[in-house]
């Protein structure tokens, strides 16, 4: 609750930007402290999530970003229980940017993590509850009957028999103090949380009528496109732009940080354009790698002393009390996000002030580099949040936004700066590859008495800050974020581990002896966190490992699964949920099942493929996904997320692969980046396993078991194990 | 000058020709349903109805539909009077982030109208040419079946607008 500041001056200054008190603008004034919402003429905004108009509309402002998972549906379930208002009568409207719509974890206005119902579940309610508490109060007055006679229903107030809308009590509210730690209803009493209800965001997206950046036009805009350099880091070296001037619809050619931008009046023109410039550019370090270069510098390291340990136990005791061992080396490519809508952002500077429209991660990183490449302050700059088309952490790196202010101010023209596909797969950030090392071994009753596991490959948390900083601290000069980039690498090589490319290595089962030595081994390709981050590649290690052991030790996947999962009951409970459910499957002759269990934030899950083998393709017919997310808010939300997040991760263990030649990426669009199609999509049942806890994350945790438990239904399938992503058959 | 039927309606543009039909019936004519997405006809986010077939437009010039009936998604139905696709994608929960459904839609709509009672194979022999990042297949199958089976895939052709035959004599 501490990000969450129950200003009263948001109603006392109430100024009626648009009449009605229908809506409502975003006031930033410089010393910060404004709030976060302006209501209208007779509106009442008692904190920065809710607003109350005079004509009985309620606004809800979603603090976390919608991108896909559902999560403005969510947040709105959450108030409208709270408040006691049909979940369809509330407005969803993407928040401002403002220091009440932090991440209560991170430091930034972000949404990432699968963190967003897990961090609001409560303060949400709370502050829903305390809105309901406060009209309640008035209405009491108003009527001048006491508050315990009144109730709620359906977004009335009901006296005596009779219903009152919401707004009659406005007047008589903004004289009170809002109530603080309102009781909250019980889960018995819910009307909205735990149902299956249909997406608020269906009908527009449905229609063609939701509203993404790539959709924006405000008047006198002009498209940008960027050349940049196809080896990450590049700079130009020299320009010719003589055919590209002469073209028509091109208005400026202007360099950026990034390479150089050509400014026309359509998309074709400035696409046809941006092709015709003549670059010659200097390559920097990551020019001199390619993809068998990189591996082998992989190699090398793991086969050093070098890396960071960390220990829990022995592991020589553990060995030593092992009847059988093995270790294996496990390869996993880089990938590229490919998120539906290339990545784009409008952006106008106008009379000392700037407005941008984007769909992001990070609204507020976002505001921040527009500030820090306009000279403005961050109070004179307004976002406009818009649906993200897929984000999947793509959209936490905002480069394009920075490239985008950065065209319109050297242009003096309303810029909408677009990345093109062949943009996003070869000039954009990638999930790190990896060299991962596991050495198990295990006793005569199948209980895992040593686990060491090693880990080489990029490190993630410098690129990421790289992204954060300069649009959080808009006003520190370059050089010195630099230094405190080049100060966090250091602290990653030989100092700490980036949980980036170890979570879910050493974790879920009862290792009493495990071990994770981390190698950091940086070639320059920008990173940036993929969907479900380390656990996309650890999981596949981790699960194929704990396959082979159950075949060493002479035991079913379920039962050496089991007798290492003695002091984890809400794993083992998703796993026994999958066995008890493959048992009412009718797995047809020639089709194979494997499984996988693991856990990632802070959620529960095992899964089991059902594959065949069609001549050297593997195809994937069925998947069984157990779910343990606690508290489940909207039960079909979380079946779409677990569905959603095993096609992702199926597209990478069977397809995904980005390869570097010569510093630049191979691939450039989806005719060789492979994306799973309908025909190849496997059905998918959900088990939703509902515990008493609080709800954790579900957008990626269905996804880092897809891939292992394919590999290890391959193994029954041609008795191939396979230790490479993508899963490729001998 | 090029002119074609756009949702029903004679249009013109003086677009240089080799401009593609998505960017013309975005940028010029302020239709946004359709969608951008690889610029090159392999995932569909901008498949539109031709003379009423499903065709990608990201790489289709626009001379090549002067005299023609070109329907987006925005043509096919509006969220007061909606496609039965558009209903069963509601009700099914389809969407996710929703950048790519205009285009898996009407790719849907035309297989309707070709094959009202598609089997699994001909749904994804239909479909395969759009991809969806969020993984919405699943659902994308349940919603095009529930409509089949509903004996609705007749509505196809009463919801779409009934197009004026081109007028005589249109060139690029």
């Amino acid at each position: 609750m501490s990000a969450i500041k129950l200003s009263r001056r948001g109603f006392l200054k109430a100024t009626g930007l648009i009449g009605g008190g229908l809506l409502i603008g975003y006031v930033a004034t410089p010393d910060g402290n404004s709030p976060a919402v302006i209501p209208g003429d007779g509106a009442m905004a008692p904190n920065a999530f809710i607003q109350l108009t005079q004509d009985n509309q309620i606004i809800f402002y979603s603090p976390r970003d919608e991108m896909g998972q559902g999560i403005s549906m969510g947040l709105a379930t959450l108030v409208a229980e709270e408040l006691d208002v049909p979940v369809d009568k509330i407005q969803v409207e993407f928040a401002s940017v403002h220091d009440d719509y932090r991440h209560p974890e991170y430091w930034v206005q972000g949404t990432g993590g699968s963190s967003s119902m897990r961090v609001h579940y409560l303060p949400l309610r709370q502050v829903a509850a305390d809105t309901r508490a406060l009209l309640l109060t008035a209405a009491a007055m108003d009527l001048g009957v006491a508050a315990e006679s009144l109730s709620t229903e359906h977004g009335y107030i009901l006296s005596n028999g009779t219903g009152h809308r919401y707004s009659d009590f406005i007047a008589t509210a903004q004289t009170l103090e809002l109530p603080s730690e309102t009781p909250l209803k019980a889960k018995a009493d819910f009307k909205y949380i735990g149902k299956d209800m249909t997406r608020i965001d269906a009908l527009a997206k449905s229609t063609g009528t939701a509203i993404f950046g790539m959709d924006i036009a405000v008047p006198d805009m002009y498209y940008a496109m960027v050349s940049r350099s196809p080896v990450a880091g590049g700079t130009v070296n020299n320009l010719d732009d003589s055919a590209a001037r002469a073209m028509s619809g091109v208005t400026d050619i202007v360099r950026i940080d990034s390479g150089v931008a050509v400014v026309a009046t359509s998309f074709w023109k400035a696409k046809k354009a941006v092709a015709a410039l003549n670059i010659i550019w200097d390559q920097p370090d990551l020019a001199n790698f390619s993809n068998g270069d990189i591996r082998a510098d992989y190699q090398s390291a793991l086969e050093s002393d070098r890396g960071t340990t960390e220990t829990e136990g022995s592991i020589t005791e553990g060995l030593s009390k092992a009847s059988m061992q093995v270790r294996r080396d496990y390869w996993t490519p880089y990938l590229a996000h490919t998120p539906m809508e290339p990545v784009n952002a409008v952006v106008k500077i106008s009379d000392g002030k700037a407005e941008l429209w984007a769909g992001t991660q990070s609204p507020g990183v976002a505001r921040g580099l527009v500030a820090r490449h306009s000279g403005l302050s961050v109070d004179n700059i307004t976002v406009n949040s818009l649906f993200s088309g897929g984000g999947f952490g793509r959209r936490a790196q905002l480069s394009h936004i920075a490239e985008a202010t950065q065209v319109a101010v050297a242009t003096n023209k309303t810029i909408k700066l677009v990345w093109t596909r062949e943009n996003d797969l070869q000039n954009g950030w990638f999930r790190q590859a990896s060299i991962m090392q596991l050495h198990a071994g295990i006793d005569a009753e199948g209980k895992v008495t040593a686990w060491d596991a090693t880990r080489v490959g990029g490190d993630l948390a410098p690129d990421t800050l790289a992204g954060v900083l300069p649009g959080e601290l808009p006003r520190t000069p370059k050089l010195l974020n630099d230094l405190m980039l080049s100060a966090t690498e250091n602290l990653y090589d030989g100092w700490l581990i980036d949980s980036g490319g170890v979570e879910g290595l050493v974790s879920d089962y009862d290792f009493p002896n495990k071990q994770l030595r981390h190698i950091s081994v940086n070639h320059g390709l920008p990173l940036a966190a993929w969907r479900s981050v380390g656990h996309s590649f650890t999981a596949f290690a981790k699960e194929t490992l704990m396959d082979e052991l159950a075949e060493m030790a002479g035991l079913n996947s379920f039962e050496f699964r089991r007798r290492n999962l003695q002091n984890n009951p809400r794993l083992l409970g998703v796993l026994e949920a999958v066995e008890q459910g493959l048992k009412q499957w009718d797995i047809p002759a020639g089709h194979h099942i494997g499984i996988s269990t693991h856990g990632s934030f802070q959620s529960f899950v095992a899964q089991a493929a059902e594959v065949s083998i069609q001549g050297s393709k593997i195809r994937v017919h069925r998947v069984l996904c157990a779910i343990d997310c606690g508290a489940v808010i909207n039960p079909d939300i979380v079946r779409a997320q677990i569905e959603g997040g095993i096609m992702y991760g199926l597209t990478a263990a069977l397809y995904g692969d980005i390869e570097i030649e010569n510093g630049a990426v191979k691939q450039s669009n989806f005719h060789d980046y492979k994306i799973l199609r309908i025909n190849e999509a496997p059905a998918v049942d959900v088990l939703i396993v509902e515990t008493e806890q609080a709800p954790s994350g579900v957008g990626e945790p269905g996804l880092p078991l897809i891939a292992p438990a394919v590999a290890n239904a391959v193994y029954q399938a041609t008795g191939q194990r396979l230790y490479s992503m993508p899963l490729t058959l001998a | 000058m090029i002119e074609f039927i756009l949702n029903g309606k004679v249009v013109q543009t003086d677009d240089e020709p080799d401009t593609p039909l998505l960017w013309v019936v975005r940028d010029t004519f302020k239709l946004t349903g359709s969608k951008f997405g690889c610029g090159i006809a392999k995932c569909g986010a901008c498949t539109m109805h031709i003379d009423g077939s499903a065709q990608q437009t990201c790489v289709l010039p626009i001379t090549a539909v002067a005299g023609k009936t070109v329907t987006t998604i925005e043509g096919l139905g509006t969220p007061d009077n909606l496609h039965p696709l558009q209903q069963a994608w509601v009700e099914q929960g389809v969407p996710q982030c929703g950048y790519c459904q205009s285009g898996q839609i009407m790719s849907a709509a035309s297989l309707l109208t070709d094959n009202p009672n598609p089997n699994e194979a001909q749904l994804e022999a239909a479909m395969e040419r759009n991809i969806c990042r969020c993984g919405c297949y699943p659902r994308i199958k349940q919603a095009i079946l529930s409509v089949a089976e509903q004996g609705q895939s007749g509505a196809v052709q009463l919801a779409t607008p009934v197009a004026a035959k081109a007028p005589e004599g249109i060139q690029s």
